[in-house]
């Protein structure tokens, strides 16, 4: 039971933040970008280049695939996603073949058998018969702190209410005096960030593989849409739902069957209440 | 229907030559060919959905795969015979079709892309869990039974198959019926406002797009003798699939045909180049450009530059 708690809040605080970079861009730019769990596989690798080939800290790895990922969204928002102009299913499709470009990319220069990331932050923590690695540890502490800084920063500095301005009326937003342009750069690029330091502590919780950037998109997409439009406590809230589920159902029933309940859930949510959990509040 | 001299003359040479080519080409060709041929099969399944009626579908390898599924299954654990297993798989696919059909009455657009990619992964996960016995779990089957023997037979019945698709769906399109799909698309409210049924309208796209699906997933996997859930349920494939119809060319029927040759025989092409999956970095570069450069696809390319040649004339 403790192992359970223990290991759903681990879980559920990555998955808080894996699911963040994806809902803010479709809080803000109104696409999906299904080319977002290649911010998660490139950072991984990147993490591994610098930290475990090249050995450079740990903390230099983490800030080097941050700032890949964010050059990775600023890139993908002024080559892709703005020249098409705003098309929902062109942005879909068009991240969507990125994402399996970026995979065989990754292919060509690491190659194509998985690659096993060592811990972070080596060392385990007994409780009570659970097992704690520090990695995981972090993991989650890390999301927590990153998503406390990223609610402040909505909440309280310029750009921040500028983006939830530009979430909640775009039109509106450029009529009252903000750029409009800029401000999706910067959701792009913080996008990217979160997603790239998502992929390093997931990656350091199961492993490197070109094929790694399926599965969290998966888990931001149930995120997104059984949590409603872009909130970030329904974020939060439904991260922790997902989280929670995928753990008792593995510890309860079967591991094969976590992936099962996820999909039932979107798809419930889905045909039942379109409109999620949270309905559609400003992020 | 409006039928043009020209329009026929060109299918009855595209049959001429796909006859003849057996005389013309070595086995290896001929084996791309049989994997263009199919995947063609594949890509008008999706334009008649999503090219037509804009519910674009993440999860047409669902579809595919209850098919496939159906009739290996049949086949390999209750030793039924493939006369009657593949048409059994095409109406397991068609009610397939109709599952996929209940989320589109009531979302659109990106929500329905989303859900239907759920679809896919939820059928990729149970298909491992649900009765390996049957399925073959994470594995999957080998030796189901072949229809064909060689290349050239191979070649023969893929393209048949191919060529009957593609024409009927042509002369569909052509009709009344796919003049309202191709509306759907354009502007779903108008198409109700004229009275005409957009929910009946759905039920027969998708159906009709399953059809095809379960009628090619079918034949293919008898075609290639073994099914693994991995190489069926992959956004890999769906990927091929999507991008042969855009590149082509979304709503038409010639567009995805002429996408997916251009796709296999570009990927047969990079391999003496770039042996494993690199080869989809060169590949989906190339899609992503020319996406970007004309969304309509190659068929949009090629009458544009028709198009020049008439008025340089």
């Amino acid at each position: 039971m403790l192992q359970i708690l223990i290991q759903g809040f681990l879980l559920s605080g990555l998955y808080a933040l894996i699911a963040m970079g994806f809902t803010l861009i479709f809080s803000v730019g109104r696409v999906l970008d299904l080319a977002y769990g290649a911010y998660l596989l490139i950072g991984g690798y990147t993490y591994f280049h610098f930290s475990q080939t090249l050995g450079f800290p740990a903390a230099a790895g983490l800030a080097l695939a941050a700032v890949v990922g964010c050059a990775m969204g600023l890139a993908k928002f002024r080559l892709i996603v703005k020249p098409l102009g705003g098309g929902h299913v062109a942005v879909e499709i068009s991240t969507l073949i990125l994402a399996v470009v970026l995979q065989a990319g990754v292919v060509l220069v690491f190659g194509d058998s998985s690659k096993i990331l060592l811990p972070i932050v080596p060392g385990v923590e007994r409780l009570e018969g659970a097992t704690v690695p520090y990695s995981n540890l972090l993991a989650a502490v890390a999301s927590w702190i990153i998503l406390l800084g990223l609610y402040c920063f909505v909440r309280f500095t310029h750009t921040g209410r500028a983006m939830q301005a530009v979430s909640m009326d775009a039109r509106g937003a450029v009529i009252s005096g903000i750029d409009s342009d800029r401000i999706n750069a910067i959701t792009w690029m913080i996008s990217g960030a979160l997603g790239a330091l998502g992929g390093v502590f997931f990656a350091s919780y199961t492993q490197l593989y070109p094929g790694m950037w399926v599965a969290p998109l998966i888990i931001s997409v149930a995120v997104v849409i059984v949590g409603g439009i872009g909130s970030i406590i329904g974020t939060l809230v439904v991260a922790h739902i997902v989280g929670f589920m995928e753990i008792t159902v593995s510890a309860l029933i079967a591991p094969e069957l976590r992936g099962v309940v996820t999909m039932l859930l979107i798809i419930g949510v889905l045909v039942l209440r379109p409109r999620g959990l949270f309905g559609r509040e400003e992020i | 229907m409006r039928l043009r001299w020209h329009h026929l003359a060109l299918w009855a040479a595209l049959v001429l030559g796909m006859l003849l080519l057996p005389y013309l080409v070595g086995n290896g060709t001929l084996r791309t060919m049989i994997f263009a041929n199919y995947l063609a099969i594949f890509a008008i399944s999706w334009d008649v959905l999503s090219g037509r009626t804009g519910y674009v579908s993440f999860g047409h390898p669902f579809l595919i795969g209850i098919g496939a599924y159906t009739t290996a299954i049949l086949t390999k654990r209750f030793d039924v015979p493939v006369e009657i297993s593949i048409p059994l798989a095409v109406v397991a696919t068609m009610v397939g079709g109709l599952i996929v059909l209940l989320p589109a009455l009531r979302i659109k657009g990106s929500y329905f892309a989303l859900v239907t990619l759920a679809f896919m992964e939820l059928m990729y996960q149970l298909v491992q869990v649900i009765r390996p016995d049957l399925t073959g779990g994470t594995r999957g089957m080998s030796g189901l039974p072949t229809l064909t023997r060689g290349a050239v037979n191979g070649f023969y019945l893929s393209t048949a198959l191919m060529l009957a698709i593609a024409i009927s769906m042509w002369l569909l399109m052509r009709t009344r019926l796919g003049i309202a799909l191709a509306a759907i698309g354009m502007n779903e409210e108008s198409v109700r406002g004229s009275g005409l049924s957009v929910t009946r309208l759905k039920t027969f796209a998708f159906i009709t797009s399953a059809f095809i699906a379960g009628l090619g997933g079918a034949f293919y996997i008898h075609y290639l003798g073994s099914i693994a859930p991995r190489a069926l349920f992959d956004i890999n494939f769906l990927f091929t699939i999507i991008v042969a119809a855009l590149i082509g060319g979304a709503g038409t029927v010639v567009g995805p045909l002429i996408g997916a040759f251009f796709l296999t025989f570009l990927l047969e092409f990079l391999r003496p180049y770039l042996p494993g999956a690199e080869r989809y970095f060169v590949y989906g570069g190339m899609a992503l450009l020319i996406y970007m450069y004309q969304p309509k696809g190659i068929i949009a390319l090629f009458e544009a530059g028709l198009g020049r040649l008439g008025r340089s004339r």
